[in-house]
């Protein structure tokens, strides 16, 4: 392939040409393949010693030679113009680009202060700027956490309502054995739907950073925060990904494209599963309701804030072993005027990160719900769970976790199904606790019967997270009353088998073991498989420490 | 003609013009391809809340850099 010469040609002035001229001819004299690099370009890059060229030239048949030729040519015009080559090209290319500034644009006489000036005297103020960021993010975090709510439990409605029954309908038209129903009901539907219903959640969210990434805040926030994240050896851009870690990790390991140096992109994917995602938040919610009733909150808070704080360790640890910095992990940020976004790219954004999550859901946790489900009913007419190939694995497992206080069958099962997707940990508990409890089977509707229901809801769910939304605004309190903690059936269940210290222990270990599969698969997909695996491992082990050290000091602290 | 001084040294408020750029490969292609180049006016703006980095105005925008990254460039102070 040949990139098509361009017609323009930029002069970089006699003696910088003539040396171009001559490496040209050399490539011809010494048989130099250049490639799918354009002959004038490769003699300029070489001429500025670019490094990435050197390697490339070197390697190839006859380099050396061309390598020699640039390196006298080089010499040769530093000497005379008293420069190093990429220096004095760049002063041409600069040279240029103002001529032809000059010539087509009228600036606008600039007011010496503009309003990003006024902006920034605020957002990076010496004593503002830290404020500042933590409110915008608090602000953010209530926006999604909790507008996105009652759309939350739309979503789940439907897709367990409707949407079930008239999957059961359909395959109500064709004749089937009945495990194909089972398979596409409990299986499918109920482990697919069961992560579909955060895609509200991830598209709020996901449009709220769009607003910041395009209003020019995000800079300003990589500004602010870069000294803090250096002293866990992370960029100042890298706190986009570990922010975005708190929806899914796996958009938040493609963000890390922003960042330059692999090292700094590494590092901050090790990171960013230690983040509590929204997978992981159902587990908390469902263990700190069952344990710690009104003091719940205070609960989930604790374990984000564990994540943060077992990431600060694990950075400064792999910072200094397996992940030294180096020179490529510069901070060099352009701090762009703010702009109001535009509409259409906000929605791009939104978009594109929720797909890769939709995606995650149509495979992975399709083809995990699929097994989970088989694991769960082989060998054929199995009658007990823990007769099952399921149950046989995880109460070969559970030994393992004896020691960090809940050794059961189930739950080591649970957590195994967790590795596909930690929401699944609760699906699975609830899978194996209440089988016999059914969801009542509600009447066969039709689906024209259904969708006023639906849009209804929809609506509904419209209006009260507009009501949450208006309460963040301190003062303001429109939302009812607070909901009232019931005891669910599988409250009771896991009270039966877990104590407040094991629960404790148990959300420890949710929160910090290996990340899920969609997450391992994107970190081998930029970085290799080795890294995946060390994320595994790492994680794990630690995970298992950090349990045990709590459940052992709990329980001689007294606590049970 | 005054001696050079690193860019890091620098106060808010101050002016120089670019001397040398040190730095290798990325680095260096990075801080050419930023503007930053000999002979280029730099302008001190302010520096993060915790002190590093700091905001500098160059070719008409706004750029920060890391003390450790701006000690790579040399510069000579206007009065």
């Amino acid at each position: 392939m040949n990139i098509s010469q361009p017609s323009f040609k930029l002069d970089y002035g006699g003696k910088i040409e003539r040396e171009i001229e001559k490496l040209i001819s050399a490539f011809d004299e010494c048989n130099f393949d250049t490639g799918r690099y354009p002959r004038r370009w490769l003699a300029l890059k070489l001429l500025e010693a670019d490094e990435d060229v050197l390697v490339r030239v070197q390697a190839a048949p006859n380099g050396q030679k061309i390598l020699s030729v640039a390196q006298t040519g080089s010499k040769h015009l530093q000497d005379m113009l008293g420069d190093e080559v990429d220096m004095l090209a760049a002063d041409r290319r600069y040279g240029f680009i103002n001529g032809v500034v000059r010539q087509a644009l009228q600036r606008p006489r600039l007011d010496r202060i503009t309003l990003t000036d006024r902006i920034d005297d605020i957002v990076t103020h010496k004593w503002l700027g830290l404020p500042v960021f933590f409110a915008v993010m608090y602000v953010v975090f209530r926006l999604v956490i909790d507008v996105s709510s009652p759309f939350l439990d739309w979503t789940d409605a439907v897709i367990n309502g409707p949407l079930a029954n008239w999957i059961r309908l359909l395959l109500d038209l064709v004749p089937l054995p009945a495990w194909i129903h089972s398979l596409v009901i409990d299986g499918i539907v109920a482990g697919v739907g069961g992560v579909l219903v955060f895609v509200p959640g991830l598209l709020i969210l996901y449009f709220f950073l769009a607003l910041l990434e395009d209003s020019g805040y995000m800079s300003r926030a990589a500004f602010v925060m870069d000294r803090f994240m250096r002293v866990v050896g992370l960029h100042g851009k890298s706190f986009i990904p570990m922010i975005l870690g708190f929806g899914c990790a796996v958009p938040a390991i493609y963000a890390t494209r922003t960042i330059a140096s692999r090292r700094d992109r590494v590092l901050t994917s090790l990171l960013v599963p230690l983040m509590s995602c929204s997978a992981r938040l159902p587990v908390y919610v469902v263990f700190g309701l069952a344990f710690f009733g009104s003091r719940a909150g205070t609960v989930i808070w604790a374990m984000y804030a564990l994540g943060i704080l077992v990431a600060m360790l694990a950075g400064m640890v792999f910072t200094r072993t397996i992940l030294k910095p180096d020179a490529s992990s510069a901070f060099v940020l352009e701090l762009p005027p703010y702009r109001q976004p535009s509409m259409k790219s906000v929605l791009i954004h939104m978009w594109e990160n929720t797909r890769e999550f939709v995606r995650k859901a149509g495979t992975m946790i399709l083809l995990a719900s699929v097994l989970m489900w088989f694991l769960l009913n082989l060998p054929w007419g199995v009658a007990d769970q823990r007769d099952s190939y399921f149950g046989k694995v995880s109460g070969a497992i559970s030994p393992v976790f004896a020691p960090l206080g809940f050794g059961n069958w189930e739950t080591g099962g649970a957590l195994v199904t967790g590795f596909m997707a930690k929401e699944i940990v609760v699906s699975t508990m609830s899978q194996i606790y209440l089988n016999d409890l059914e969801a009542e089977e509600s009447a066969p509707t039709t689906f024209v019967e259904d969708l006023p229901g639906i849009v209804r809801g929809f609506g509904e769910a419209f209006i009260s997270s507009g009501r949450i939304f208006l309460s963040i605004i301190p003062g303001v309190d429109l939302v009812m009353d607070e909901t009232e903690v019931e005891d669910t059936v599988l409250s009771i269940a896991l009270r039966e088998r877990f104590t407040p210290l094991s629960a404790v222990s148990m959300l420890v270990f949710v929160l910090l073991y290996v990340p899920c599969v969609a997450t391992l698969g994107a970190i081998k997909q930029e970085f290799g498989a080795s890294w995946a695996v060390t994320s595994a491992v790492y994680q794990t082990v630690v995970a298992w420490v950090a349990a045990f050290l709590i459940y052992r000091a709990g329980l001689l602290l007294g606590f049970a | 003609m005054s001696e050079f001084i690193q860019l890091h040294l620098l106060l808010p408020g101050q002016k120089a013009t670019i001397a040398r750029i040190g730095g290798a490969g990325a680095l260096r292609r990075r801080f050419i391809e930023m503007g930053i180049v000999k002979g280029e006016v730099i302008e001190i703006e302010r520096s993060a809340p915790l002190g590093d980095p700091v905001e500098y105005f160059i070719k008409g925008y706004h750029l920060a850099l890391r003390k450790e990254e701006a000690a790579l460039i040399e510069v000579f102070l206007h009065d």
